[in-house]
């Protein structure tokens, strides 16, 4: 199987419903469990220690 | 002219136009001021010219509320007062401290800064100070400021000399002023204590209480007692809105380098906050004095920061191999809230010797303190940490919301309060002037005086009211 002749799914799927769905990854994306930005100078408190987000890497 | 005891003064026959009760900082200096524009003085003291526990014993009295110092070990009876053993740390209010504060009720001077500021090259003389650098600000939050460690100049010491060869002032030792009489306009006496007994009234046209931040208080409430409010006629403040700075260690801070901030003498730097960042909080004034650490509490630190963020802590210990001095202390001061619930009683049971109620002294640290606490600590560290100047640990006790520890000093022995200026004679017992409200000749010296406290040590304002009082003083006298 290579690349452009397609696999299970593709000869499978009516063309129009594999658009749909190229068409929704991007919003899926936003559902994917991705870690926030972190601003590595944002300033934290642990332990009482006053201390930059990234003292803790 | 210094007299030994009331009956030389007496035999000297010396007139006196203004009779200055207590010979402390601000006894002395008003006293200096008034001899030097040529008006006759006496300064009445009660003790002699040494310490004794027999002249101590009339200070002792009693606190309810939170622990404070013994009130006989708090402060020193003799010639001189407590500059006898101040540890002359000296700074100004600054201009922000007149200021009322939104966020905190009866702040605020019907004087300002500009005020006192013409005195200050006299003050500078007197406790032999050079002068302050303009603070640094350090971030928008944090100023690093400066105290000078003045030579602790004792009063008595110092001006004895002066002040015996004097022709307009005259030194009385050993005598107590009891009470102050009056009428409600005007002091026509004050009743002295002499050699273990009454020794009579004395009279003088002009009277300035200067019988330190707590016995002001004492005197004026039981004058006013004794003369059913002729001595204070407006005496809703009076012992009121008493003040110290409590101070406690705070926690400690390693530093990325020790040598960014220059440190005194004593190896200290000091900062506060801004007025912006004090707004901003809602927290009122405070002092942080950072001091080095000797090296086996440095590694200590370090082993304590491993367990949160270790890179951190590997790069201070490399750090610490290169300069082993990065550690240091964190003592936080700071400045009460002016509360009417803070107060000078006049005890119901216990009197002195000369039958004068001793005091029982009400004192609470408020909420506000506690959040004037936390919040200083956390703006410090968070200025180290965003300039990159080091890191902070706040104690767990302040972290924790625990109890104050026990085995700490406290407070600073700064008695503030008590006789506050203002313009509200509900409010406030002297005017801007410090002449007790209503009362043509009646004046009072010292930190009793003080509305607020700021957050630095006392006697630099003191001296400097005094400075100011001597010299208005001069100019009523002289119409
Ligand atoms: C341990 C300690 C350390 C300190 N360190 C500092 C510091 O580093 N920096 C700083 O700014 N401040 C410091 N202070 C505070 C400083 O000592 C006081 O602010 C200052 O002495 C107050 O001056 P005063 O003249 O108002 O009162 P006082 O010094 O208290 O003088 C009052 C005088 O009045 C006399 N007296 C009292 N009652 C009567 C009466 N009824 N009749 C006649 N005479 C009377 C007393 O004997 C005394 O001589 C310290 C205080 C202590 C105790």
């Amino acid at each position: 199987m290579t690349f452009f002749t397609g696999n299970f799914f593709t000869r499978k799927m009516p063309r129009r419903m594999i658009v749909q769905m190229l068409i929704a990854l991007p919003a899926l994306s936003l559902f994917r469990n991705q870690p926030a930005v972190v601003d590595p100078d944002e300033i934290v408190e642990v332990n009482g220690w006053i201390l930059k987000r990234s003292d803790l890497a | 002219m210094i007299f030994d005891s009331y009956e030389a003064f007496r035999a000297a026959n010396f007139t006196a136009k203004v009779c200055i009760l207590g010979s402390g900082p601000a006894g002395t200096t008003i006293a200096r001021k008034l001899g030097a524009a040529g008006i006759p003085v006496v300064v009445l003291e009660a003790g002699s010219r040494e310490f004794s526990d027999e002249s101590q014993d009339f200070y002792r009295g009693t606190t309810v509320g939170d622990p404070y110092f013994d009130l006989d070990i708090t402060r020193l009876r003799f010639m001189g007062g407590s500059s006898n053993h101040w540890a002359g740390w000296c700074r100004v209010l600054d201009s922000q401290d007149f200021e009322p504060k939104a966020w905190a009720p009866d702040t605020g001077w019907p004087i300002s800064r500009a005020d006192i500021d013409p005195y200050l090259p006299e003050v500078h003389d007197i406790l032999e100070l050079p002068d302050f650098r303009p603070d640094v600000p350090i971030s928008d939050d944090i100023r690093w400021i400066q105290l000078i460690k003045s030579p602790a100049v004792r009063f008595g010491e110092k001006f004895a000399d002066e002040l015996d060869a004097s022709r307009n002032i005259a030194v009385v030792l050993n005598t107590y002023a009891t009470e102050l009489a009056g009428d409600g306009k005007r002091v026509t006496g004050a009743r002295l204590w002499s050699n273990g007994q009454d020794a009579g009234a004395f009279s003088a046209d002009y009277f300035i209480t200067c019988t330190g931040g707590l016995e002001n208080s004492r005197l004026l409430l039981w004058s006013n007692q004794r003369s059913n409010g002729g001595v204070v006629p407006n005496a809703t403040a009076l012992g009121r809105y008493w003040m110290e700075h409590p101070t406690f260690e705070g926690g400690n801070a390693i530093l990325a380098d020790y040598g960014e901030f220059e440190v005194d003498a004593d190896n200290e730097a000091f900062f506060s906050p801004t007025l912006a960042a004090m707004e901003r909080l809602q927290i009122m004034n405070f002092g942080i004095r950072l001091i080095e650490t000797p090296y086996p509490h440095v590694k200590r630190l370090i082993a304590d920061l491993a367990c949160t963020a270790p890179d951190m802590a590997e790069w201070m210990s490399s750090r610490l191999s290169q300069n082993l001095r990065c550690a240091a202390q964190l003592y936080v001061a700071w400045e009460q809230a002016p509360l009417a619930s803070n107060q000078i009683e006049l005890s119901k049971t216990d009197v002195d010797h000369a039958g004068v109620p001793r005091i029982e002294l009400h004192w609470k640290k408020s909420e506000l303190e506690r959040r004037t606490l936390l919040e200083g600590l956390r703006l410090f560290g968070t200025t180290l940490a965003q300039k990159n100047l080091g890191r902070v640990r706040i104690a767990d006790w302040i972290g924790n919301g625990g109890d104050y520890p026990t085995n700490e000093e406290t407070a600073g022995h700064h008695h503030m309060g008590g006789t506050r200026m203002g313009t509200d004679v509900t409010r406030s017992v002297v005017d801007a002037n410090c002449k007790v409200h209503g009362m043509d000749n009646l004046y009072v010296g010292g930190s009793s005086v003080f509305c607020t406290s700021g957050e630095c040590n006392p006697t630099t304002t003191i001296t400097a009211l005094a400075c100011r009082l001597g010299d208005h003083l001069g100019k009523v006298i002289a119409v």
